[in-house]
């Protein structure tokens, strides 16, 4: 169960999580799904559309507004051997289960020194872009970046979203999977039948000399359109698709780095304390003698998220915010 | 139904076992030679003997922070090795696990000892998992968490009962109301100081009972781990009781109210009482059980004190399942 083998299809982001879920349920009948209007509605979303069906009421479950018992009853069930997959609606309510996350799944096989584990994978809708307003659009993973124990994965693509969600659930640690909300309806080719694309490692989403670009979730396509634009003017970024987001690949990243000389790091959450600014300190730590330039860093400006489609625009980076960062990179003077 | 002679004559041995054992460490504590915090069960003995009584080493139990008693009593009872709950609370690699959990986070599944979680009355949501997944599989099981009136508050109680009695899940609430939340009164913070009031509206049996009347805990817990077993569903078991430790710094409690509790209705007095009362056990047979209990406690704590700290190793290992702790 690695690379995939079967030819690949043209699928949706949200068809290509649904069939990883198909995939391990039908493998594994301690695989179960948890969750607000999973069932027969499908979730919000559609990513178990169909699954209850096919799997019925005891595996596919629908909770009430119960944040804190959903993530429990997964953390529960997976001490004493199930590998539930929970979905919180959207990631702006981890609040809810915040206690859970952290203070439960990410610690129970540390404090217990190894009697239990908790193989649980909760799935959750993040990210902003369409006018969700300031409780339906935030990125969170800073929330949940200095929690020893936890993983969180941060698929780009159909084809990493499905592989990543057969490993995540594979995986014997608790891992928080992050899907971005404006990628739910890309489409992209997703090979047929069962692979895992390997949690802790980057891809390199396009090769390049002249700079590397670390990008996750939306800012990933966003870092290849930047590149686009630069290629125009002969410049070749290298974009890094960071994949799992903790712990990050440091040996993908860092090797590109020392090759280009140059980085940009672009995450759609704000700077303070964010992944970006993990990623920065690590490559300016790692690689200052390779370095040509600071590193750069793009986030989103330090306020809520607006309704307003016109003022969240000015909060949240993209493509362009990306280019001006790079081109920042490429005009300063070598350090040394 | 009384208990006979020899049942109570075993549970009056285990009520010493968790008093010795909490007089032991308050000792020890006030020595320094155990770390942390410390919370004593000391008066809430027969409420934790009822629930180790019954409960199966298949079972689960989450137990709380004053639960020490508990969790000794149920290695004791399931693997001959209560000494290695006292080892855990001294931070030793001999304890259950391996000094890392320590008095707030003691586990060891092989007993059904799920583990204490020191946010309290998390494991409220968790225990509705555990409870699923042997619903799921048809096993006739029981998931008890240990809860006390002020944990009551949070809000994954009200999620926790609504989910378990939705599903008609095989958990055992175990309530222990000793009146207070660390200085708070239970009637002053909760909209009943009976807590059995917030739980019925739920539709599960909720049954209110002398916590330090170990003939009426053991029958209650009897009652309500039949009822789960036959698949009926969850149930709430209130204790009324009441913990001799205060405020960490001191009693606050009313004279009168101290007195009634630790003189009047102490549950190791009652329990003595009952077994001078059949006529058929000597008050020398009696004072030995006592005596005994106290003797092995001592060798628990020699054995935690002559244990081994744990390596330095340990302090990163199991982050990750088969994955290294990173490095930096
Ligand atoms: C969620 C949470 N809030 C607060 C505390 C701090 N705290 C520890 S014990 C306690 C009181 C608990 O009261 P109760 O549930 O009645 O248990 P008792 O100590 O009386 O046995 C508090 C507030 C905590 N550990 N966890
Ligand atoms: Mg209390």
């Amino acid at each position: 169960m690695t690379a995939p083998t079967a030819p690949a299809r043209t699928r949706t982001f949200v068809q290509a999580l649904t069939e990883a879920l198909d995939l391990m349920m039908a493998e594994d009948e301690n695989v179960y799904l948890l969750g607000e209007d999973i069932g027969r509605m499908g979730g919000d979303f559609g990513v178990t559309r169909g699954l209850f069906e096919k799997y019925g009421a005891e595996r596919v479950r629908d909770t009430p507004l119960s944040e804190a018992a959903i993530v429990g009853t997964a953390v529960g069930s997976a001490m004493v051997g199930m590998r539930p997959v929970a979905e919180i609606m959207f990631a702006d309510f981890l609040g809810e289960c915040y206690d859970q996350l952290v203070n439960n799944a990410a610690k129970l096989h540390y404090m217990f020194d190894g009697q239990f584990k908790a193989p649980i994978v909760v799935r959750t809708a993040c990210g902003g872009g369409f006018g969700g307003g300031p409780h339906h659009s935030q990125s969170v993973e800073g929330w949940f970046l200095n929690v020893p124990g936890l993983v969180i994965v941060g698929p780009a693509t159909p084809a990493d979203a499905k592989g990543l969600l057969v490993a995540s659930i594979a995986d014997d640690n608790p891992v928080l999977f992050l899907e971005h909300k404006a990628l739910y309806r890309v489409k992209g080719p997703v090979p047929e039948g069962k692979y895992a694309v390997p949690l802790r490692q980057a891809a390199v989403s396009r090769p390049g000399r002249d700079l590397t670009i670390v990008a996750y979730l939306k800012m990933t396509p966003e870092a290849l359109a930047a590149a686009e634009v630069l290629a125009k003017d002969g410049i070749e970024a290298e974009v890094i698709d960071l994949r799992t987001l903790r712990p990050w690949d440091t040996d993908t990243v860092l090797s590109s780095v020392r090759r280009t000389g140059r980085a940009v790091v672009a995450s759609e959450a704000p700077r303070m304390g964010g992944l970006a600014a993990d990623v920065s300190a690590t490559i300016a730590e790692e690689c200052w003698s390779d370095l040509k330039a600071p590193v750069g860093r793009v986030g989103a400006l330090d306020t809520p998220i607006p309704f307003s489609l016109v003022l969240e625009k000015i909060i949240l980076p993209g493509r362009d915010q990306i280019v001006q960062a790079a081109r920042q990179v490429l005009g300063a003077q070598p350090v040394a | 139904m009384p208990l006979d002679l020899e049942q109570l004559l075993d549970l009056y041995r285990d009520m010493w076992l968790v008093r010795a054992f909490e007089f032991g460490l308050e000792r020890e504590f006030k020595k320094g030679t155990v770390p942390g915090m410390l919370h004593t069960g000391v008066g809430q003995e027969a409420t934790q003997a009822a629930l180790a009584a019954h409960l199966e080493k298949t079972d689960c139990f989450f137990p709380d922070h004053r639960c020490h008693g508990l969790n000794a009593l149920a290695q004791e009872r399931h693997a001959g090795t209560g000494q290695r709950i006292m080892a855990e609370l001294f931070g030793r690699a001999t304890g259950v696990c391996g000094g890392k959990g320590g008095s707030l986070h003691s586990a060891d599944p092989s007993v059904g000892n799920f583990g204490d979680n020191a946010v309290e009355g998390s494991f409220m949501a968790t225990v509705l998992g555990v409870a699923l997944a042997w619903k799921m599989r048809r096993q006739p099981r029981v998931a008890c968490c240990v809860i006390g009136d002020g944990t009551v508050g949070r809000g994954e109680f009200h999620e926790s009962l609504n989910l378990a009695a939705t599903w008609k899940l095989p958990v055992l609430y175990a309530c222990v109301n000793n009146g207070y939340a660390i200085s708070t009164p239970v009637g002053e913070a909760h909209a009943s100081a009976n807590i059995v009031d917030l739980a019925r509206g739920y539709g599960l049996p909720c049954v209110q009972v002398d916590g330090n009347d170990i003939e009426l805990a053991y029958a209650a817990v009897e009652q309500a781990v039949a009822h789960i077993r036959a698949g009926h569903g969850p149930y709430f078991l209130e204790f009324k009781t009441w913990r001799w430790q205060g405020l960490f710094s001191g009693e606050f409690r009313p004279a009168a109210e101290v007195r009634y509790w630790k003189d009047e209705h102490d549950p190791l007095k009652l329990a003595r009482q009952k077994i001078l009362a059949t006529g058929r056990a000597a008050e020398a047979a009696v004072d030995q059980i006592e005596a005994e209990a106290k003797a092995q406690i001592e060798r628990w704590i020699q054995f935690a004190i002559a244990s081994p700290m744990p390596g330095s190793e340990k302090a990163t290992a199991n982050v990750y399942v088969g994955w290294e702790a990173a490095s930096r």
